[in-house]
């Protein structure tokens, strides 16, 4: 976006307002508050304790990046119509959610848990199964957080016309997500995220208005110029692609609702009320936010015709420009939306990193390196080993890959392999330690395999989804053959926890 | 209050199966190929119908959520409530 030139120095002063309110969230929320830094709970779930203002907010802005515009608009311009499906993918995950957040909240209630490691070292009792989830998960979330990383020099660069390099931009940016991180943890990630959520939302509404605007308020014209012009991206996709639909909402549903830090919302909620509440909200989010911004993309079609695939990428700045040129009210509005999208890369990257110092502290510090380490210890372990994690992944950030959203998929592809332990084990009490392990580990590799050979789909379908499906049958057939049976494993005090009429 | 009150969604089939039916509609597999024609409100007959069924299931987990889901509500406000009791 080298070529958005409408802010300057208007944009560096909107992005410092957003640096300064978001530090001074972070620091009355961990302001007074001395357990915070004393409990593991208490720095990475918020003391299990938020409510639905708080929840919903920041569930709402972790799931939804920057990129969901910056990389969702291009993709919308590029494969037209059935790009409907980022609306189809997002929604689902909530139906996922149903299948297993109702009994996980309950049960990580009884027993404590802290990261989703937790769930799965007390259900399995298996150093394998447990290694092999903390690395897929690391790996998902380092991923997701380079990504992120990415993103923010991309948006803040193009907001100030180049007036901020990039590396000095995610710098500033990673800086001070760090040090609200570090004053109030979970609960400075939520309550920020109400302001970033808020600035995303108003942001996408006045940039649709925007664009419609600019092809005089009529879409049934725009789809007309597209009939006449690029018939494909209107017409009935193709089979593979309806296929590849299906897919997606495998891969996007199951993957994004076990992610580390979406888990950590469930035990993070102050009540059942909350969550649910918070849940039935969130099914209304993707219309007006990955639904808006397909219709961005299909309106970038008319106003843009003919980019490449690396011209598209600066869809969004390119519009921006043009609804920044109306009139006064659209250039201030068009900065802020800016700032949002800066703000809302950081509402995702944040709670990744909170994720990951969450499991560095919990999982590997505290369960393999020093057990007995007092809790102050290892959430201090997890904020330094969060911040290492940090700086090497900037220097890998250094060199951002081509487009957003090849990288959105790779990550899936491994994590999800996670979820047939994390779910099947919460209702079948026969799934046994090794065939999940043995289920996880050839899914990931089968996955891996498939993406970086280049299949990264096979006949429309993704190869994470391949991974799972092969991952499932050995865990399920596994565990029906094994004769030591889970039952046997977990104690009838620990059985009754998973019963929820005990 | 126990047993009969808990409302856990993993445990009504009709739940899956009208939610399979509700994904499998969304998807435009059933529709001939290259179809565009009719336009309503802008859209392809196709993405029309596709859109209306993405909102269908959007209703419908929504509504799901706040009247399938219920475990441990009633403890936890009531246990609230006697909290508030306590210090208010």
């Amino acid at each position: 976006m080298d070529n958005l030139t409408f802010a300057g120095m208007d944009g560096i002063i909107i992005l410092s307002v957003f640096a300064i309110i978001m530090l001074v969230i972070g620091y009355f929320s961990g302001k007074g508050d001395t357990n915070l830094h004393h409990s593991l709970s208490g720095y990475y779930l918020a003391g299990r304790n938020l409510g639905f203002i708080a929840l919903f907010f920041t569930l709402y802005a972790t799931q939804y990046s920057g990129n969901t515009i910056v990389g969702y608009a291009p993709t919308g311009y590029r494969t037209g119509f059935s790009w409907l499906q980022s609306i189809s993918f997002m929604t689902i995950i909530i139906g996922i959610y149903l299948l297993f957040a109702p009994r996980l909240y309950v049960v990580s209630k009884r027993r404590n848990f802290v990261t989703p490691t937790d769930w799965l070292e007390f259900r399995f009792k298996s150093k394998a199964v447990t290694l092999l989830s903390i690395f897929l998960m690391l790996w998902g979330l380092g991923n997701y957080l380079l990504e992120q990383l990415v993103a923010i020099g991309q948006a803040v660069a193009g907001m100030t016309g180049g007036t901020i390099p990039y590396e000095i931009a995610v710098v500033v940016f990673v800086l001070v997500m760090l040090a609200y991180e570090w004053m109030g943890g979970m609960k400075a990630v939520a309550f920020t995220d109400v302001m970033q959520g808020i600035v995303l939302m108003v942001g996408i509404f006045v940039f649709l208005a925007g664009a419609l605007y600019l092809v005089g308020g009529n879409f049934a014209e725009v789809t007309r110029f597209i009939a006449d012009n690029e018939p494909a991206k209107l017409g009935v996709p193709e089979m593979e692609v309806s296929v590849n639909w299906f897919s997606m909402l495998v891969l996007v549903g199951l993957g994004a609702s076990i992610y580390p830090h979406a888990v950590q919302r469930i035990y993070s909620a102050e009540s059942e009320r909350t969550l649910k509440k918070s849940f039935a909200r969130m099914a209304w989010m993707p219309p007006i936010t990955t639904g808006l911004v397909f219709v961005v993309g299909i309106v970038g079609i008319m106003l843009f015709p003919g980019l490449d695939t690396a011209g598209s990428e600066q869809l969004v700045g390119l519009m921006a420009n043009k609804i920044a040129a109306i009139n006064g009210f659209y250039y201030w509005m068009m900065i802020i939306f800016f700032g949002g999208i800066v703000a809302a890369i950081i509402s995702t990257a944040d709670s990744v990193l909170l994720s990951f110092s969450s499991m560095l502290s919990n999982d590997v510090y505290g369960k393999f390196v020093n057990p007995g380490a007092t809790e102050h210890k290892k959430v201090m372990v997890g904020k330094i080993g969060g911040i290492i994690a940090i700086f090497f992944l900037l220097m890998i950030a250094w060199n951002p890959p081509g487009t957003l959203y090849q990288i959105f998929v790779l990550k899936f592809e491994l994590l999800v392999q996670v979820f047939p332990a994390f779910v099947l084990g919460l209702y079948w009490k026969r799934l046994a330690a090794k065939p999940v392990f043995w289920g996880m580990l050839i899914g990931a590799i089968v996955a891996g395999l498939l993406t970086l050979t280049g299949h990264k789909t096979v006949f429309g379908i993704h190869g994470g989804v391949i991974g799972l499906t092969i991952n499932f049958v050995v865990c399920t057939v596994g565990s029906m053959l094994v004769t030591v049976s889970a039952e046997k494993s977990l104690k009838k005090d620990e059985i009754a926890v998973l019963e929820l009429e005990a | 209050m126990k047993t009969k009150s808990v409302k856990e969604p993993i445990r009504k089939k009709w739940i899956w199966i009208l939610l399979f039916i509700n994904v499998v509609l969304i998807v435009p597999w059933y529709f001939p190929k290259g179809a565009v024609e009719p336009f309503v409100l802008g859209f392809p007959l196709w993405a029309f119908i596709s859109t209306f069924f993405t909102l269908i299931m959007g209703a419908y987990l929504s509504w799901l959520c706040i009247s399938q889901w219920n475990i441990v509500e009633e403890e936890e406000e009531n246990a609230k409530r006697k909290e508030d009791v306590k210090h208010g």
